[in-house]
């Protein structure tokens, strides 16, 4: 075996270890988002530009409508804007970083590719639930109408919403460690993922088992109507739960079986 | 063929008189294959290719383009999955237990562009030495030396996308090393570096081998580097390795063979013809009223035929030198050799055997 010859040679794989490549992965993130501020505030910019075309847009074209639909206008694009975040973390993730050429050593991490890959995301995740705070602030004191807003039930509900977004995103992440170039399906997705949002699960409640509907469902109804988290029906939060999990665990094996399936055929890192 | 009195000197010396061989196995490579597609489509880069790596080694991995150099690199380090074989490295299993494979290796594969530019030199060792399971406060003492050796430490702060390109690929290289490994793999770690900075590159990964006894893998087109830095070279051809032996090994067997002639007057071209298609005389050349070749002999007594075809057909001796061939001049006959004479599946491995 190995013969340590250095201190800085002991290698921690263990939850010490994972918890100090997360708080890496994090300050990665923070540092670029301070370093570039006219990156950080175009990202974050260019999310509330879109938002003020569809309220302002909206508002000239048809008030009453805007008017009649604003909470659930606002609810919605929080949810979108916090899912492109998550989903293009993953998916234009893996392309830049196989562009940079360092998608092989995230490969090669003694924590494993799949947890290097989920710690990426946490992060994004995050960075998602920063943005969509400061967007939800902004859109509120736009159109003046203030949701609630209850911590204890929006984050855990938006996380459990977010989920099947990230999913979404492994299964592209896996099919871009595949196939390299499918910028233009990534942008396809993002359209895709209006319609979820927007799926009319009262209508059709089988819907409810689409990836993001139940999630979109229920943090309309806690943000509008001020429903708790324990107040919602178990079944509801028993489908928004499976349907987190289900997701995410799907996508997450779509992703190791396309790193599989790229290393069968030796493109890994290729670009 | 060049002097080897040109190349750069070794920075140790003779680095095999000069450290003892270290015994224990770290990379042992057994019977590796690799295909791709299937049926009549199927193309195989790696063809079984067997051999081991001792600790604080440092060994070339070489061949022409679509050898399966970088296709044997991959699948040692699990970037392409083999189709056959097993690897080991650190006594771990890399089939059994990838991740504890990666606890032990490092690498260098794209160059300049292992790193993130947009960050620091620092934050990168930083961030590569957490991917690989180390404690990035705990490392700094290894990373100011690794910036130290590596003259990085005046750009420490700086960004590397601000950075000459020589000094990216050393921070690429510091960044591998950043997590401390007993294997590091490089793949063309000289490329586009200026003469200094390749030299400086090599110095340390002797330096390495040598002080740390981290065993090095290194791919390069540049044979003066793998002449100068290795111990060992591997010679890839058709996916097979057709060499496998030590640098001066491989240059001394050249060494005593090889011999510049000098005979007055013009050779006949049937004196010509028969040194040619018996003594394998090339880059026969007519000066004024002499005539100059190069002749590669299979043993010493070899040469005194030779003489005496010269002598039969009237010419006199005015002169002759031994070559010192350098590794360039060994690959490039190995590898034309291996393309020349195909081997029988049985000879190949009686071969290949032999030389590890």
């Amino acid at each position: 075996m190995s013969t340590t010859t250095d201190d800085a040679r002991d290698v921690d794989v263990g939850p010490r270890g994972f918890l100090r490549f997360f708080g890496a992965s994090a300050r990665k993130k923070l540092l670029l988002l301070v370093r570039y501020p006219v990156n950080t505030i175009s990202q974050f910019g260019t999310v509330l530009l879109v938002f003020f075309v569809l309220f302002f847009g909206g508002r000239a074209v048809a008030p009453t409508a805007i008017s009649d639909s604003i909470e659930g206008i606002i609810v919605g694009y929080l949810l979108w804007s916090m899912s492109i975040t998550a989903y293009s973390g993953l998916s234009w993730g893996v392309t830049r970083e196989a562009q940079w050429g360092t998608l092989e050593q995230l490969f090669m991490s003694p924590f494993g590719f799949g947890p290097v890959m989920v710690v990426k995301t946490v992060v994004n995740v995050l960075e998602s639930f920063l943005w969509g705070a400061g967007t939800l602030l902004v859109m509120m004191a736009v159109t003046g109408r203030w949701l609630a807003v209850d911590p204890f039930t929006v984050l855990p509900v938006a996380a459990l919403a977010v989920a099947p977004a990230v999913g979404i995103g492994f299964v592209f992440g896996g099919l871009a460690i595949r196939f390299k170039r499918i910028e233009n399906a990534f942008q396809l997705v993002q359209f895709l993922l209006v319609g979820l949002i927007a799926a009319p699960v009262a209508d059709y409640p089988l819907l409810k088992w689409a990836p993001l509907a139940q999630g979109s469902q229920l943090l309309q109804t806690a943000m509008t109507e001020g429903v708790r988290l324990w107040e919602f029906p178990a079944g509801d939060l028993g489908v928004l739960v499976a349907t987190a999990v289900g997701y995410l665990a799907l996508g997450y094996a779509a992703f190791h079986y396309c790193q599989r399936w790229a290393r069968r055929e030796g493109v890994m890192g290729h670009y | 063929m060049s002097q080897t009195t040109d190349r750069p000197q070794r920075v140790d010396g003779d680095a095999s008189s000069t450290r003892a061989p270290a015994a224990e196995t770290v990379l042992a490579v057994d019977d590796l294959r690799k295909s791709y597609g299937s049926g009549e489509d199927a193309v195989t880069a790696v063809d079984g290719v067997s051999f081991e790596i001792t600790r604080g080694e440092v060994v070339g991995v070489l061949g022409p383009n679509g050898a399966g150099k970088t296709t044997t690199i991959k699948s040692i380090l699990g970037l392409v999955v083999p189709s056959s074989g097993s690897v080991e490295i650190a006594g771990v299993d890399a089939d059994d237990d990838l991740r504890g494979v990666y606890q032990h290796v490092g690498a260098m594969l794209e160059g300049a562009r292992n790193t993130y530019w947009r960050l620091t030199v620092r934050e990168n060792l930083r961030f590569f030495a957490a991917l690989g399971g180390n404690d990035p406060g705990a490392a700094r003492e290894r990373h100011d030396r690794l910036l130290e050796q590596f003259d990085l430490a005046e750009k420490a702060d700086e960004t590397v996308n601000g950075l000459s390109r020589g000094q990216k690929q050393k921070v690429s290289l510091a960044a591998t090393l950043a997590r401390g490994t007993d294997v590091v793999f490089l793949d063309e770690p000289t490329l586009g570096l200026d003469v200094e900075a390749s030299l400086e590159l090599r110095r340390e990964l002797r330096r390495l081998a040598d002080e740390e006894a981290i065993t090095v893998v290194l791919s390069s087109h540049d044979m003066d580097v793998v002449e100068d830095v290795c111990d060992r070279v591997v010679i890839l051809s058709d996916g097979r390795v057709i060499a496998d032996d030590p640098v001066e090994e491989l240059v001394g067997v050249f060494d005593t063979q090889a011999y510049r002639v000098v005979a007055d007057g013009r050779l006949s071209d049937a004196v010509r013809a028969r040194l040619v298609r018996e003594y394998r005389v090339e880059n026969v050349e007519v000066l004024a009223d002499r005539t100059r070749f190069d002749v590669t002999l299979g043993d010493d007594d070899a040469l005194y035929d030779v003489l005496g075809v010269l002598d039969d057909a009237g010419h006199d001796l005015l002169d002759v030198d031994g070559l010192e061939p350098d590794l360039e001049d060994v690959f490039l006959d190995v590898t034309d050799r291996a393309h020349r004479e195909p081997e029988s599946e049985d000879q190949r491995d009686d071969a290949t055997e032999g030389s590890r």
